[in-house]
Parts: structure tokens; C-alpha cells; sequence
């Protein structure tokens, strides 16, 4: 009974936290686009929050770079369980043109554990929101 | 203000210390100078022709040497661009920043990216490699090698 409450309340108010690991800042224009009233996420319980002690799911975009994996991590950390990983772009899934680069160490999945894959460069808001409802029909 | 004109002042200005000016298209001028004097020929272009813009420092591994160009801006004129070459063995030149205190960034950048050291540097910490970056290291050398890391295939691979 009370799991059933738990994950009930965890589907209806999924809380996200914007992550830029080294994105070109397009996948994080699609990510602030999807955000907006003409996708009105807020009827699936998304907010965004500032801080990564308040979210739930984890969006970032962009390929890790060698100076931030230390700070992912640590943010990484600092997320309440449960957490899920939704990494936004080609960047975040593969490194994509800056896969083998010396200062990049590729895709998110390299770092940390990762939930959902968002293909896309950029990914289209729709398919960000889509990512994240499909993440959410896992619970 | 004509190529001409550039050209016949940079000389007057600067005389001996050129060993070699070209003008190969139309508002840009090259020159090429002994590393030891970059700094009194900057001085020199400063105080005498008023460049006091640096947009940029750009390096080249030439093999046995490092080519190293100071672009300079002006608006009178154009780009004149001053060459120095460092032989690899002794990688030292003096830093610019008591010219030109903006080239301070492009002077750190050298030191990181070709391993360079620059003299006088106020701060030469590194600058755009990262924290954990191992000493001894320098990306746009030819002569370096980079071993990609082992990539992780979350759930193996099929």
C-alpha cells in the first residue's frame, strides 16, 4: 500500500535538475524550450529545481570533459535516491565529435550511471519530454 | 593608411631589428624578428606607430622549432603580424605583458598547449588544461601521442 502511494507521488513529480557537462548550449536551449508553456510540462509534475538536493532526475547534455567529471560526480552524489540519469543529445550519449578527444572522456554513461538516452543534435523538446515520460512509465 | 605607407613606417620604425617583412595580401603584413627582441619591437610598435592591440598569440610546431605570431590589430591600417622562432631545445622567450598586459592569456595558453616557458609571466599558472592534467604534457606538440582510455559499455557489450 504505502509503495504503491511512493510510487505514485514519485510519477506525478518528477523534478529536474539542468546539467550542462560541456554542451555547445543547443541540447540546453531545447531543454529550457521543452520547459516552456507551449509544452506545459507541468501537467506531468516537471519543475525545474536549482539545486540537485531537491531533484529527482538528472538532465544533462553536453560530452564530459575532463575538468568537470570530479563536479558531475559530486552532484551525482548530492541527488537523493532515487535518482535517474537522462542524458539529452549526442554529445551526452556518445561524445559524439568530441568522442577521443584528450580533454573529453566522452559520453555521460563514462562517468556516471545513466537511465534514458535522448538522441538528437540538438534533441527536440518533444523528444526530450518523451525521454522523460518513458523513463517515468519504467517506475 | 596604404600597404606602402605600413610598410616604409614599420621600417623607419623599427630598422635592423627586421629580418624579414612580407606583404602577401592587401592589409596584412608579416614580419619576422629574433626572439630575444620581441619585446622592444613591440615596445617599439607601441610607442612609435600606436598598435597596442594583441588579438590573438598563435603557435605552430615546425618541427626542430616552435613559430610563434603575434597578431596585432590596428585601426589605421590593418594586421601586422610579428614572427619569432624558438628552436625546441630551448623553449624560453620573454612574456610581452609588460607591453602588453592583455596577452596574458595567450601566453598561458602557449605554455599549456606547446610547453613553452614564458619569462616574466606575473601568473603562470595553466590556464585551459584541466586540474588533474599530468605535468609534461602538451596537446598541440606533433610529437605527442594521445592513449584514449579503455570507454566503459554500460551493460557490456552484445
Amino acid at each position: 500500500m504505502l509503495n504503491r502511494l511512493v510510487r505514485w507521488a514519485r510519477k506525478k513529480s518528477p523534478w529536474i535538475l539542468h546539467l550542462n557537462s560541456g554542451a555547445c548550449n543547443a541540447c540546453d536551449i531545447e531543454v529550457v524550450a521543452a520547459l516552456t508553456p507551449r509544452f506545459d510540462v507541468e501537467r506531468l509534475g516537471v519543475l525545474l529545481k536549482a539545486t540537485p538536493r531537491h531533484a529527482d532526475v538528472i538532465v544533462a547534455t553536453g560530452p564530459v570533459t575532463r575538468q568537470i567529471k570530479d563536479r558531475i560526480i559530486r552532484i551525482y552524489e548530492q541527488t537523493p535516491d532515487p535518482k535517474f540519469v537522462v542524458a539529452v543529445g549526442a554529445c551526452a550519449m556518445s561524445g559524439c565529435v568530441y568522442r577521443g578527444a584528450y580533454n573529453s572522456l566522452g559520453g555521460l554513461d563514462q562517468v556516471i550511471p545513466v537511465t534514458a538516452y535522448v538522441p538528437g543534435c540538438p534533441a527536440r523538446p518533444d523528444a526530450i519530454l518523451d525521454g522523460i515520460v518513458k523513463l517515468l512509465g519504467t517506475l | 593608411m596604404t600597404d606602402l605607407e605600413r610598410l616604409d613606417s614599420l621600417k623607419v620604425a623599427l630598422g635592423g631589428d627586421i629580418l624579414e617583412i612580407t606583404n602577401p595580401a592587401r592589409r596584412r603584413i608579416f614580419l619576422t624578428v629574433d626572439r630575444a627582441k620581441i619585446a622592444s619591437v613591440l615596445t617599439a610598435l607601441r610607442d612609435r606607430l600606436g598598435i597596442t592591440y594583441v588579438s590573438t598569440i598563435s603557435g605552430l610546431d615546425a618541427g626542430d622549432a616552435f613559430e610563434i605570431l603575434y597578431h596585432l590589430a590596428e585601426a589605421a591600417h590593418g594586421n601586422v603580424n610579428v614572427r619569432i622562432k624558438i628552436p625546441k631545445a630551448d623553449p624560453h622567450v620573454a612574456s610581452v605583458t609588460p607591453v602588453l598586459p592583455g596577452a596574458i592569456f595567450y601566453e598561458r595558453e602557449l605554455q599549456d598547449m606547446f610547453g613553452l616557458v614564458i619569462d616574466g609571466l606575473p601568473d603562470p599558472r595553466p590556464l585551459i588544461t584541466s586540474d588533474d592534467w599530468p605535468a609534461g604534457n602538451y596537446p598541440l606538440r606533433k610529437d605527442w601521442k594521445f592513449e584514449r582510455p579503455a570507454e566503459i559499455i554500460p551493460g557490456g557489450k552484445k
